[in-house]
């Protein structure tokens, strides 16, 4: 006899760290629908940028649609507005542009290993990780004067510059990771409990991750070459021989599941130390900024008008920003912000079925999901619905890890 | 295929077409080029489906960005096509114009599947009707939001006082 049940969970949940819901319908422990419900909280962010914020208040805003990503959003509507005000942006700022936005990739796949190893309850590789990450935090607080939101960018440049000083902690950082990936990359692929956690679990094939438009990591580890630095480049990236890298390049073949996803984001943290090196020796010297004075530079986007897209990488995948500017309209006139993570929740479907309970944190983990974090979700048993604490699912996954180590 | 073959293609097919640019790099300057083509709305289906028969890859959709422009809402549909090879990537962006009598446009979520959540998205926010829309739940807004109400709308259909959308539970006790 087929008895179905559904669990929902989120709005909050421990693998998702925002508000979001997924509605599970489940057989036995086998995962058979899937229905993401994202309506749980709208900031309207665009609704301000296009009315009640001048451009350069918006790009603060954007600075925090997300945390992690604190550089990609304001980044994007610096190049959509430089592109419509056609500002030009100095050589210096560019390449800075370029470190700061390596940094982050550096932190931010460093934060997601640590909680892909807290997902399936390998603890002490959660901490390690965090710790090695520590060493780019300390780099940004030392390069912006803040770890997070560094208000760094701005039209027509940076904030801050990066002198021979600063520029010596970010060598002595990159050395110290070219040492450190080799042991990372061992802890994570070479570990036998990891590999049956990961290997052939949450797989996106190909064809799915192209029609379901996949993003970033979640793409190329599906084996989707495609890396905005490297297709359509910005800043200073054209400079710089960046490539998509795709599982195969470690291994020699592409699965598209959690492990591979692992790989990648592995892979990329030795490419962004690689570029931000690159980016150092060969920085150009001269101004950082376009114009300095606030006023006239407001002056000149007020007075500008016409529309552009700005597309980014970001640690998650590809950042879009549309926007619209009108002659004498303070406010964006038009504003769309596309995060990654928008676009990869698609891809949570094909990933998750046939796989069971257990696996849902860390395939859910895995696209690296961008969405703020409670902790509490709900079980539809037979139409009533029960609160249960987050630490039970999260348990469930660490108990499947015992079993299979056992 | 590039820019220039995907832009003869539609001109000849009898779109009107365009393309801007913008240099980025320092050492090596590159030209990162946007094709723009404008369809009428009738022929929307039509031309999504003609773009996916042409293009010689998946085409990436990235987003629907909408604007209310006073008598008309603008919708684009911004692609991505040529990634996988270094510099050879290019947006294309599809502008339909909706006068605001009748906001009616077709679902292509039958030809590119990843389309519907920004379907739903237009929807809820700008007050468009996609016509055949597989799911036309609601995307962000929680259930209980108000109906005739479209955040990004620009007239009298606009957010007012945001503070009191989801305050109307006092007026009413």
């Amino acid at each position: 006899m087929r008895h179905d049940y559904e669990i929902a969970v989120g709005p909050i949940h421990p693998a998702l760290k925002e508000p979001i819901m997924l509605r599970l319908t489940i057989e036995g422990e086998e995962i058979v629908d899937v229905d993401v419900i994202a309506s749980q909280n709208h900031r309207g962010i665009e609704w301000i940028g296009m009315n009640r914020n001048n451009p350069i208040q918006s790009l603060y805003l954007a600075e925090r649609i997300c945390g992690i990503c604190n550089f990609c959003h304001p980044s994007d509507l610096v190049m959509a507005i430089e592109e419509i005000a056609d500002i030009e942006v100095p050589e210096r700022a560019q390449y800075i542009r370029v470190i700061q936005g390596e940094l982050e990739r550096i932190h931010s796949h460093l934060l997601w290993a640590g909680v892909a190893a807290h997902e399936i309850g390998f603890d002490s590789l959660l901490h390690y990780t965090w710790m090695v990450r520590e060493k780019v935090m300390d780099v940004l607080e030392a390069v912006n004067g803040n770890r997070v939101t560094k208000a760094i960018i701005m039209y027509g440049g940076v904030r801050r510059d990066i002198d021979e000083e600063r520029a010596k902690l970010i060598r002595k950082m990159c050395s110290y990771y070219l040492e450190a990936f080799d042991k990372l990359a061992n802890l994570f692929l070479k570990d036998e409990t990891i590999k049956k956690r990961t290997r052939e679990i949450g797989i996106l094939k190909k064809e799915d991750a192209l029609k379901l438009a996949a993003a970033g990591p979640t793409a190329r580890a599906s084996g989707v070459k495609k890396d905005v630095r490297q297709d359509f480049p910005y800043f200073a990236y054209p400079d710089f021989d960046v490539h998509a890298i795709t599982p195969d390049e470690l291994l020699g073949y592409t699965v598209g599941d959690v492990y591979d996803r692992i790989v990648v984001r592995l892979l990329e943290v030795k490419q962004s130390v690689e570029i931000i090196e690159e980016a150092l020796n060969n920085m150009p010297s001269g101004d950082i900024i376009a114009e300095k004075k606030l006023v006239k530079l407001m002056a000149k986007i007020k007075s500008s008008e016409g529309e552009a897209v700005a597309r980014y990488e970001a640690p998650r995948g590809e950042d879009i920003h549309y926007v619209m500017l009108k002659k004498g309209y303070e406010p964006l006139y038009s504003w769309k912000v596309r995060a990654p993570t928008y676009i990869n929740i698609l891809s949570w479907r094909p990933m998750l079925l046939g796989y069971q309970i257990a696996d849902i944190p860390i395939i859910a983990a895995s696209i690296d999901p961008c969405l703020s974090c409670t902790n509490r979700f709900a079980v539809v048993k037979n139409g009533e619905e029960k609160i249960i604490d987050a630490d039970y699912f999260h348990r469930l996954s660490v108990q499947k890890t015992r079993r299979l180590m056992k | 295929m590039n820019i220039e073959e995907v832009k003869q293609e539609f001109e000849k097919a009898g779109y009107e077409t365009w393309i801007t640019e913008r240099v980025a790099g320092v050492r090596n300057k590159v030209a990162r080029k946007t094709l723009w083509i404008k369809v009428d709305k009738e022929k929307f289906r039509e031309a999504m489906q003609f773009f996916k028969e042409i293009a010689d890859q998946y085409p990436h959709f990235s987003i629907i960005s909408c604007t209310d422009l006073e008598n008309i809402i603008e919708l684009n549909y911004h692609f991505a096509l040529g990634y996988g090879g270094r510099l050879e990537e290019y947006v294309i962006t599809f502008k339909v114009n909706l006068p605001k009598n009748d906001l009616k446009i077709d679902s292509i979520a039958g030809i590119f599947p990843a389309v519907i959540y920004s379907e739903r998205e237009i929807q809820e926010m700008m007050g468009v009707v996609v016509k055949n829309i597989p799911d036309g739940r609601h995307m962000f807004l929680t259930k209980d939001f108000p109906s005739g109400v479209y955040p990004w709308r620009r007239d009298e259909a606009g957010v007012k006082e945001t503070n009191k959308l989801y305050e109307r539970w006092k007026d009413e006790a």
